[in-house]
């Protein structure tokens, strides 16, 4: 990121700030439900004192971040799958078809009384709904290898297994990544929304409980931790990308 | 028809029959009310049909309120912060932590300024359309096309005509890719909402099957919104290819 990037970050930021001080403290809304945002720091800084913040935020981050990784090591063993064998491409491509559209809200109720309300019903939902990001990409990527890095591969002699590992799946992988960041968005809201659904812990529980209790600054900074949670989330996975793609970021010669 | 016709006609089926007949083999195995077989879905799906049709009517018709007032409001604003530099400047950073912001997490906003109500479960829907209808509006009206612009410029369009004719058309593919995530991004809020803030509508049909502890039911009202979701999903992808018959041509000839 450049310097010029961050100080619009940063003006834009405070930009968004002033308006909202503004809209505050003229009383166009009515203040119970706009509070400025001194109010909404103290809320927050009260909920980071008595604890509950921040083992709602592992809670939910850690649950994102394990669906994730769970999802992606899926998508892509499937997508090479279906790289060997088209005959299960297509057949897949049906079920994807159908399976895709589905939200996460939809599976939450039935899947709590296969998974309990632990790690496991997150992992399933976040599975079930960001598995297609990696896949359809990989699928595609995989594809999309030329034909004469492969042929240079065979000419080294180098084993099928040897080709996929060494020049397909690398090859592949900056778009894998690209699927990937767009899995870790839905694996956000797939996490909170089956927080507020199964109601037992996580941020998506504790912005339901808070907003039930009309506890409105403490409810807009969860809303703002929530936003915060997407750019971390979204880091990790550039960290993610530059390790595994170096080569191509250099390469492409554009910043990660 | 040959056999290699067959096989391809038979590809896209096998394995999805092949994993029904497993689950089939299992609740078989298991025989157990939580874990109904194929044959119970479909019974279910069966007796369930005028009421998911009825609850689904419902969840499309909110779809398509929230749909068209967010494509309605977001393509001319889209535009707006493409074209005039310092607004897009100062707003391009606000959209993308709007677009990290999870649909659900609005819900106690939403309940606070319009209830639990239809109006509440639209302005839902028309969030999460808006968004991906906004970035791709708002990054298609920001590029222009050096060449074209030159052939506006030496065709003598004044630049309203050139906005019209050239930009305009130009724009269209990748504002119609945002209205296509978006209907997807409806589709996906629109369920949510109603389990969320429950009057009616298919969500509230699969938590009323969950509470009574009909699985089959439930899993019936699941086929039903992953079939419209296809359906739904399929017709928008071809209505696009209508509109774009010639960047579609286009782009096979290159």
């Amino acid at each position: 990121m450049t310097a010029a990037l961050r100080l619009r970050g940063l003006v834009s930021l405070l930009f968004v700030l002033l308006v909202w001080e503004t809209v505050s403290r003229l009383g166009i809304v009515p203040s119970r439900y706009f509070p400025g945002l001194a109010e909404i720091a103290a809320g927050a800084a009260e909920m980071i004192r008595n604890g509950e913040l921040l083992a709602a935020e592992a809670m939910t981050l850690g649950r994102a971040v394990a669906g994730l990784v769970l999802a992606t090591l899926i998508g892509i063993a499937l997508a090479v799958l279906s790289d060997v064998s088209p005959f299960f491409e297509r057949g897949f491509r049906t079920l994807t078809g159908l399976l895709q559209p589905i939200p996460p809200a939809a599976i939450v109720p039935l899947a709590i009384f296969g998974f309990g309300l632990g790690l496991k019903l997150y992992i399933f939902i976040i599975v079930m709904v960001t598995i297609w990001g990696p896949y359809l990409n990989g699928v595609a990527a995989l594809r999309a290898v030329p034909v004469e890095q492969i042929l240079n591969g065979r000419m080294m002699r180098m084993t099928p297994a040897q080709i996929l590992w060494h020049i397909k799946l690398p090859a592949a992988l900056p778009e894998i990544f690209a699927g990937i960041r767009y899995a870790a968005a839905v694996s956000l809201i797939a996490v909170v929304v089956s927080e507020m659904i199964a109601g037992r812990d996580g941020i998506g529980y504790l912005l339901v409980r808070k907003s039930f209790s009309i506890r409105i600054p403490e409810t807009y900074a969860l809303m703002f931790v929530t936003m915060v949670n997407g750019v971390l989330l979204a880091m990790l996975v550039n960290l993610g990308r530059r390790l595994l793609t170096g080569w191509h970021v250099k390469q492409m010669g554009y910043p990660a | 028809m040959t056999p290699a016709r067959a096989a391809a006609l038979a590809a896209p089926l096998a394995l999805p029959l092949a994993l029904l007949a497993l689950w089939a083999l299992a609740a078989a195995q298991i025989a157990s009310p939580l874990f109904p077989g194929p044959g119970k879905v479909l019974m279910a799906a069966v007796q369930n049909f005028w009421i998911i049709l009825d609850q689904m009517g419902a969840t499309l018709r909110r779809v398509l309120i929230g749909f068209v007032l967010a494509a309605a409001t977001m393509v001319p604003l889209g535009i707006l912060l493409g074209r005039v530099r310092l607004l897009g400047w100062l707003f391009e950073p606000v959209i993308d932590m709007l677009a990290t912001l999870p649909p659900p997490a609005i819900v106690p906003l939403v309940m606070l300024f319009a209830g639990t109500g239809d109006a509440a479960k639209v302005t839902m829907i028309a969030f999460a359309a808006a968004i991906p209808i906004l970035i791709n509006t708002f990054e298609a009206s920001k590029v222009r096309n050096a060449m074209t612009s030159l052939v506006a410029r030496s065709l003598h369009l004044t630049r309203w005509e050139t906005m019209l004719r050239v930009d305009l058309p130009a724009a269209t593919p990748m504002i119609l890719t945002g209205v296509r995530m978006a209907v997807a991004a409806a589709l996906l809020v629109s369920v949510t909402s109603e389990i969320l803030l429950a009057t009616d509508g298919i969500g509230v049909f699969l938590q009323r099957q969950q509470e009574n502890f009909q699985i089959a039911g439930g899993l019936a009202g699941i086929l039903a919104i992953a079939l419209t979701g296809l359906a739904v999903n399929t017709a928008i992808l071809r209505i696009e290819k209508g509109v774009l018959f010639w960047h579609y041509r286009n782009d096979g000839q290159s």
